[in-house]
């Protein structure tokens, strides 16, 4: 680990007590004047918004700002506050032709903002809320379970896409969830079609396991059976077993009385009959198919949280989850999987409290290959990486381009990698298929010699250093993420989102497309395009999107790099295809001018290309790349969508991977960042379910 | 098409030799309530994603019983009788894709909280049934916004998961393990387990732990009384013989494989209720199988992405999608079922979320009602209201013949009136004369504007004249653009041009002026 970390996260101290001198403490707070709403910002938003947001008989976008008067409504709204400042500071609202707000007003509202909203924020962990596996997470749990997998009987041919998994056939593509993440199941319910499914895996793998030919499995919990039956303590051993890993800790002891009665007294193959209609049962119960649902919260204490937006006032209780529940959202966030019996043994032992057994546990498990799953599914979905596959019908070619990103990944996650070099590194994975996009490397890669009979072929990558491909290092300018994203709008929003963090509203659904030269015009595309977009409303979001596409401009659309600009013979081609269009004819004219490629970000910074805007983002705007960094992460370890309450924790966790804000010296690694996660409050604690009422 | 059927057969014998598919109308379909009771109600939707282009799918003009069908409809002149036509449904302005396919059956995008109106209808009709409902559809997710790839929404407002597979599905119903006695037992012994095993948990559960456990336990109850009725469902129909589908080549294959099987769930019972989606909404589909290479999406804003050949791509779509819901009421006829046909015991509700496909308002959405319900229905009509209708009201007006105990849906409180051929207040057009006046190579024509009925030939326009043969008008892009044609479809103008007889028809080949009796002349901008 490349810092010395210490983990100010899970402390539930006298920190949070009120503290008569803290600046920051709202008692103190309410004397400061600038913070006093009623003085200084209810009668600001009365001069500028009631009007539209409160006043009349039809309130604008369902915003209504008059209603909120207690402190109460007014820390409960604190998203809205959010979305307001955002709207002010970008100058959305008020709408055109109204006055705007003053320099002065909007710095108010801003200290207002800071300090009597977000500043009085403090960390809480969610309730302990049960989740239903993923397809994926049932599939490599069932996998462990079982020792082995779940295939379907297709043969495999090169050039074809099949999927062998009949957990991943059988069972309905999962949405992402709310926080965007496959793995957040929280409106993914169970169907009936979902119990039919289960219903055949759990046949399906039962009659493998129980096999009466092949006893190995069994008899690796058993000991050898002797003879055709197994014998009533032998089908007790193999019911504890199951118990145990199914449900993910020791069953209680009636759980367990229960289950054995049901198969006491009978023998031979009534015995086993009746062994197997319980196994199942045991799959197909509630703490097999939801994770966290026998969780526990240990001795839950008061936070004393007084200004918690959601709860004002009210103290919360949380505390430490139960040591198996930790266990099991550590390995489900590392492997994807349920946990391993290493894992499951100090769980049970209590030894995850000591801070060094758990920090060594988290190495272990991050050395183990279970933890491709930080790449294969988080990294996956972080990026969108498998619109790759769109990208060309030929497998070998889009399988080569999707899995470039992917080994990218991996190797940064396992290799612990400072966070930065995602956008910047001289690391690449290649094979044949990518090759031609390294042209000044490629030399050095080992030769590859397809087999006798053999013509195309899906090949593993090799690992590359980039000394001599300036134009490529980084995911940024891998060729299947450059191709995934055609055009400069789209990349630039993906970069946006998935890269700066940043959530864009839809477009207005009336925006018509950019127009064609108009006779006599000779304007390049983003000429053209900035004409479209001077409209305000457009600017406000396309001033954010278009610095950071353009500057990808100098890769086309298939992703290569075209420094110049499309050669002759392309815009041959283009206009042979094109033939009818007049406009389309002019374009390829237009693009023949020198590229632009420079931009200006919102914040100020100015390129002249995508080597510029690249050393922006890991130096001025590395705050940002790294917070997005740490929110997704922190989103796919909790499997859900984070909340206000996260945000103190992610700017701790932030500042603690950038303590240094030195630019000489190196951020934390990917191995920091999940160790900081791993050990966050909201991983760790949890606050108890509410009271159930019937 | 006879090759097609053959080989996408259904039914074989028992020793495997073919057995032909009209056999079936000899199968008298004896479903499971007595004959006193009547046949079963089903209901069936098919949604259409993208809107329409209004110009080539809007009746305009005629009456209750005396109208002319579409372009888009010319698929179906001959289904006219089994056909409820409404128009003006949907009272919004602009709607993004996710809201308007939320819309579709749940009548309004706020309405995120109930379960659509297929789903209401389906706990008033499925229960007796092996499989309550079945949610369908063309297309995998579409992530980007989730909310295109659902129709169907649970009592929570949360989305059903959707099918694409027919054979999967062809599996689910016709080779489901519950047929078998003895999973059957095995499967209520795991049931009566873990529904024991889930009230134990449920009874020390804080709040959040029972919501969940309360949702299992109601899957488990609801397979629980899907097991008793594929017991008790008769045998009559030769289910083991029937064949599965082959994987399909192409889209086209997936969709009538999946139709065939939507219609054989409903006729032999094993289902009441069926949601089929023909694609998201926002479908970036590729019809390359009818010549297409374009996305859906794209051609569907037939405006800004104007060209003559996108708009016949497109239109090659929308008439795909007329031919989808043609094949499946031929073939819902084909079924007998008691004394009539399987539609004539269906609703069924084909339709959009949007209207015009460019613009994404959704008024005028496209919605038909078809097959009469065993009488819930009055066929035949062409019913355009006065007002703009909250789709709400349909689905309230479905939901009290279904007779769903519910006063109001999706903000809308009172039933869309006139489905059964009870009152309602038609829509009243400006009365105009037509005439036409024909001079030395001019001519000027005054009526209703129309798209031709032959979509091949879509850049032909009509005027329709009182008592004459309509005046033909095939210009030059030019014209076509300058006047906006397109625009004024459907609406009452005033044409002067120059003029040649063709085959004893007028044909203005030049449009010299244009002045529309009523409306506002068209906007500049975009969209």
């Amino acid at each position: 680990m490349g810092l010395g970390i210490t983990l100010p996260l899970t402390k539930l101290s006298a920190d949070n007590e009120l503290d008569k001198t803290n600046p920051e403490n709202p008692a103190h707070a309410a004397k400061d004047p600038t913070l006093n709403y009623r003085a200084t910002i209810r009668p600001l938003l009365s001069k500028h918004c009631f009007q539209c947001h409160g006043d009349g008989d039809e309130v604008h976008g369902e915003v209504n700002l008059r209603k909120l008067e207690t402190e109460q409504q007014i820390k409960a709204a604190f998203e809205l506050w959010s979305d307001v400042l955002e709207a002010i500071d970008s100058e959305t609202m008020p709408p055109e032709k109204q006055p705007r707000l003053t320099s002065a007003e909007i710095a108010q509202f801003k200290s207002w903002y800071q300090k009597a909203l977000v500043d009085t924020i403090q960390p809480l962990p969610d309730v302990i809320r049960p989740r239903r596996l993923s397809a994926h997470e049932y599939r490599q749990t069932l996998r462990s379970l079982f020792g082995f997998e779940l295939e379907v009987s297709i043969a495999e041919a090169e050039q074809t896409i099949v999927e062998k998994s009949l957990v991943m056939k059988l069972l309905p593509v999962d949405p992402p969830g709310p926080s965007g993440f496959k793995n957040d199941t929280s409106t993914n319910p169970l169907t009936t079609n979902v119990w039919d499914q289960y219903s055949f895996l759990i046949d399906d793998a039962l009659d493998q396991w129980l096999a009466p030919g092949s006893r190995e499995h069994l008899e690796a919990i058993t000991g050898p059976i002797a003879g055709e039956h197994m014998t009533p303590k032998q089908a007790n051993q193999i019911l504890r077993w199951m118990l145990r890993r199914a449900y993910r800790r020791p069953p209680a002891a009636d759980t367990v009385a229960a289950s054995l009665a049901t198969i006491a007294g009978s023998r031979g193959a009534e015995l086993e009959s009746a062994l197997r209609i319980e196994l199942k049962s045991v799959l197909m119960s509630p703490p097999f198919i939801y994770r966290s649902l026998l969780a526990k919260v240990d001795d839950p204490q008061s936070s004393n949280l007084v200004s918690n937006p959601s709860q004002v006032g009210k103290p919360v209780l949380y505390g430490r989850v139960d040591d198996h529940e930790l266990a099991e959202r550590l390995s489900y966030f590392l492997w994807g999987d349920m946990p391993d019996d290493h894992l499951m043994q100090l769980a049970t032992q209590g030894k995850l409290r000591d801070p060094d057994i758990y920090a060594s546990e988290i190495a272990r498990m991050l050395a183990d290959p279970k933890s491709q799953n930080l790449a294969y599914n988080f990294g996956v979905e972080w990026f969108s990486l498998n619109e790759i596959s769109k990208v060309s019908n030929n497998p070998p070619v889009s399988h080569a381009l999707r899995q470039q990103p992917i080994d990218f990944l991996n190797y940064l996650f396992m290799e612990d990698r400072p966070l930065l070099e995602l956008i910047d590194s001289n690391v690449a994975f290649v094979n044949p298929h990518t090759a031609k996009y390294y042209p000044g490397d490629r030399k050095r890669m080992t030769a590859y010699r397809k087999q006798r009979g053999i013509e195309v072929e899906a090949v593993p990558n090799q690992r590359l250093e980039l000394t001599n491909t300036p134009e490529r290092g980084g995911l940024l300018t891998m060729p299947g993420v450059l191709a995934m994203n055609k055009g400069p709008v789209i990349r630039g929003t993906w970069m946006l989102e998935r890269v700066m963090g940043e959530h864009l509203p839809d477009p207005p659904a009336n925006v018509g497309q950019v127009k064609p030269n108009q006779r006599g015009e000779n304007l390049s595309f983003r000429e053209r395009f900035e004409l479209h977009r001077s409209n305000t409303t457009c600017a406000i979001c396309h001033n954010k999107i278009d610095p950071l596409g353009f500057a990808m401009q100098s890769y086309d659309a298939g992703g290569n790099y075209k420094p110049a600009g499309p050669t002759s013979s392309d815009s041959n081609k283009k206009r042979k295809q094109k033939n009818s269009n007049q406009a389309q004819n002019q374009n390829a004219t237009a693009a023949l001018k020198p590229l632009d490629t420079s931009g200006k970000l919102p914040s100020g910074e100015s390129f002249d290309n995508y080597r510029g805007l690249q050393q922006i983002l890991i130096k001025s705007q590395r705050r940002t790349v790294i917070e997005n960094i740490v929110k997704r992460t922190l989103s796919y370890a909790l499997a859900r969508e984070l909340n206000v309450n996260d945000m103190p924790t992610v700017d701790a966790i932030c500042s603690e991977l950038d303590r240094h804000g030195n630019l000489n010296l190196q951020e934390g690694t990917y191995h920091d960042l999940i160790h900081l996660v791993a050990n966050s409050l909201p991983f760790t604690h949890a606050q108890p379910q509410h009271i159930k009422h019937d | 098409m006879s090759w097609q059927l053959d080989r996408r057969r259904f039914l074989r014998g028992a020793a495997g030799a073919l057995l032909p598919l009209p056999f079936l109308n000899l199968m008298e379909r004896k479903a499971s309530g007595a004959a006193a009771d009547g046949p079963p109600i089903r209901f069936m939707t098919l949604f259409k994603p993208n809107g329409v282009h209004p110009p080539s799918w809007s009746i305009n003009g005629g009456t209750e019983f005396d109208f002319r069908m579409s372009p888009l409809m010319q698929p179906f002149a001959k289904h006219k009788q089994d056909l409820l036509i409404l128009d003006n449904m949907g009272d919004f302005g602009f709607s993004s894709h996710a809201n308007s396919t939320r819309r579709f059956l749940s009548g309004h995008h706020r309405n995120t909280k109930s379960a659509s109106v297929d789903q209401l209808i389906a706990s008033r009709i499925g229960k007796g049934t092996p499989h309550r409902s079945l949610e369908l559809t063309t297309e995998g997710l579409f992530p980007n916004q989730i909310g295109c790839s659902y129709i169907s929404y649970d009592s929570n407002g949360d989305p059903i998961p959707r099918e694409s597979d027919p054979q999967l599905i062809f599996d689910r119903i016709f080779r489901n393990p519950m047929r078998n006695q003895a999973k059957r037992r095995e499967m209520k012994s795991v049931l009566d387990r873990v529904s024991e095993d889930a009230k134990s948990l449920s009874r020390t559960a804080g709040a959040e732990d029972k919501q969940t456990l309360d949702q299992y336990l109601s899957v488990v109850r609801s397979t629980e009384k899907r097991i008793d009725n594929i017991a008790a469902s008769s045998n009559d129909i030769p289910k083991a013989t029937m064949e599965r589908p082959l994987a399909p080549a192409n889209l086209n294959e997936q969709v009538e494989s999946m139709l065939d099987l939507i219609s054989l769930a409903l006729w032999t019972d094993s289902t009441r209720c069926v949601t089929y989606m023909l694609g998201n909404s926002n479908s970036r589909m590729i019809f390359d199988f009818l010549g297409v290479k374009e996305q859906h999406h794209y051609l569907s804003h037939f405006f800004r992405n104007f060209s003559r050949q996108n708009l016949d791509a497109l239109l090659k779509i929308s008439l795909w999608h007329m031919e989808k819901f043609d094949y499946l009421l031929t073939r819902m006829k084909s079924y007998r079922d008691h004394q009539g046909s399987l539609l004539d015991h269906s609703v069924v509700l084909y339709g959009s979320g949007m209207g015009h496909s460019d613009n994404h308002t959704a008024t005028r959405i496209p919605i038909i009602l078809a097959g009469q319900g065993g009488g819930l229905l009055k066929t035949g009509r062409y019913v355009r209201y006065a007002e703009n209708q909250q789709l709400g009201r349909l689905h309230l007006a479905l939901l009290k013949m279904f007779d769903a105990d519910q006063d109001s849906f999706a903000y809308s409180t009172s039933p869309l009136p006139g489905l059964n051929g009870s009152d309602f207040t038609p829509y009243s057009e400006q009365p105009f004369e037509s005439w036409v006046k024909q001079g030395d190579g001019t001519i000027t024509v005054q009526g209703r504007l129309r798209l031709s009925d032959n979509l091949d030939e879509a850049r032909i326009f009509l005027i329709d004249v009182q008592g004459q043969p309509s005046v033909r008008i095939d210009v030059a892009f030019r014209d076509f653009h300058d006047f906006n044609l397109a625009y004024h479809c459907g609406t009452a103008v005033k044409i002067t041009g120059t003029v040649t007889e063709k085959n004893g028809q007028s044909v203005i080949t030049k449009v010299q002026k244009l002045d529309s009796l009523f409306g506002k002349k068209p906007g500049s901008a975009n969209g």
